[in-house]
């Protein structure tokens, strides 16, 4: 006899929405992440386009969305990092990296969304967390007043790079393509006195004496090398999905991302995807909590199908 | 006990036994988040102190620290530093590092 009937892995907007729905059709919800709840949203500053809430701190509404769903009396949540999951029909099995702890559900909703993608390039590992950042609105605050290098040239990009330029003196974009973010966004950093942006160009070196202090990197077109001195660095070059424990289940795509039909459903009867980790366009927090919702509706009716 | 305190409080409570010093930042998210964490390490022990120090209030602390992002959380014994991880972190992880040293 399952423990659950449906187990959540991944406690951000998407999970949290479909720990909510499946609580709401009466199931006993088992939730897990490996950190705390929230995702991606806890390294967002403002979230301006998420309805009903105005601008909104990405962390406060991470405890919000938590409270909202510890207001049920059958959502469970613990902190474990799931390495596999067992799919035995009618009861699957998750197996977490903590002392080999199995958990068994009748259906499982994965949400485990994206992480910061790296450069790989030399300096990147020494410098990682002294000197090289991939969250502004932590570590941008000790940048007062100095120089500072932002690479990517996306939306997380050029709209961190945004809130960075008010508080450093200098701030260099360094992108391998154009800027690609949304035009107003784009306008409003150009327009910034103490931004410069250098587009077209590959990443090479992080440099520095025990201290980062410059940036190495040639132009892609013409091959000419140079460095930017700076006392720190963001990274914002896209992310990958967290599913490498998926790798031998059956429900990924080349690209490591969970493939679902529009009932959020993954090959596998019974696995449900969510979130950022899935195949589809648009990476927000409302797209997350509509997957949330339909996964926990359409995992729901499969678990009463079952009895 | 998890409390917030400044530089001043912060020396009078450091000296003696196990205590988990938490620098954080008001506009970080994987500060608050880590706040809940915490919460939930607590629990884990009976005697743990956890004090948690505004780096933009107490900025000679953090620096005579050498805490350089955050969430940094510095475990101290007796006075001494004896572990540090910097970033949210898993609540085992933390788990661990205390009992490694207790």
């Amino acid at each position: 006899m399952a423990q659950y009937d449906v187990i959540i892995i991944g406690a951000g907007p998407a999970g949290m929405t479909a720990a909510i729905y499946a609580a709401r059709a009466d199931m006993n919800v088992l939730m897990l992440d490996k950190l705390a709840p929230g995702g991606q949203i806890i390294n967002t500053n403002e979230i301006q386009n998420y309805p009903g809430v105005g601008t909104v701190n990405g962390a406060e509404l991470a405890y919000r969305m938590f409270e909202h769903t510890q207001e049920f009396g059958n959502i469970a949540f613990d902190y474990r990092t799931v390495k596999e999951i067992r799919d035995d029909g009618k009861e699957k099995t998750v197996i977490c990296e903590e002392e080999d702890k199995t958990f068994t559900g009748k259906a499982i909703i994965i949400a485990t969304g994206t992480r910061p993608r790296c450069l790989n390039v030399t300096g990147e590992d020494r410098y990682r967390g002294n000197g090289i950042s991939w969250c502004a609105i932590c570590d941008g605050a000790q940048y007062r007043d100095r120089d500072v290098v932002v690479i990517g040239g996306g939306n997380s990009a050029v709209e961190e790079s945004i809130f960075l330029a008010g508080i450093v003196k200098s701030l260099t974009i360094v992108t391998m393509l154009e800027l690609t973010a949304d035009p107003i966004a784009c306008d409003r950093l150009r327009a910034m006195n103490n931004v410069k942006i250098h587009i077209f160009q590959e990443i090479l070196e992080f440099q520095g004496d025990g201290k980062l202090n410059g940036v190495r990197f040639k132009s892609t077109g013409t091959g000419e090398e140079q460095v930017v001195e700076c006392d720190g660095v963001f990274e914002y070059i896209g992310l990958i999905p967290t599913t490498e424990f998926l790798a031998d289940s059956g429900v990924l795509n080349q690209m490591g991302y969970v493939e679902v039909d529009e009932k959020m459903q993954t090959r596998v009867a019974g696995i449900y995807g969510a979130g950022d980790c899935i195949t589809k366009n648009l990476r927000q927090v409302v797209t997350a909590c509509a997957d949330g919702a339909i996964a926990a509706q359409e995992a729901s009716h499969y678990v009463q199908n079952l009895e | 006990m998890i409390k917030e305190v400044n530089s001043e409080e912060f020396k009078g409570l450091c000296g003696t036994g196990l205590v988990l010093a938490d620098f954080f930042s008001t506009t970080c998210g994987p500060c608050k988040m880590l706040g809940f964490v915490l919460k939930d390490v607590e629990k884990e022990f009976g005697d743990l102190t956890i004090l948690k120090i505004d780096f933009d209030l107490n900025k000679e602390l953090t620096a005579e620290y050498g805490v350089t992002g955050y969430p940094t959380l510095v475990l101290l014994k007796d006075g001494t530093e004896v572990g540090r991880l910097q970033g949210l972190q898993q609540k085992p992880v933390i788990v661990r590092m205390i009992q490694d040293n207790q």
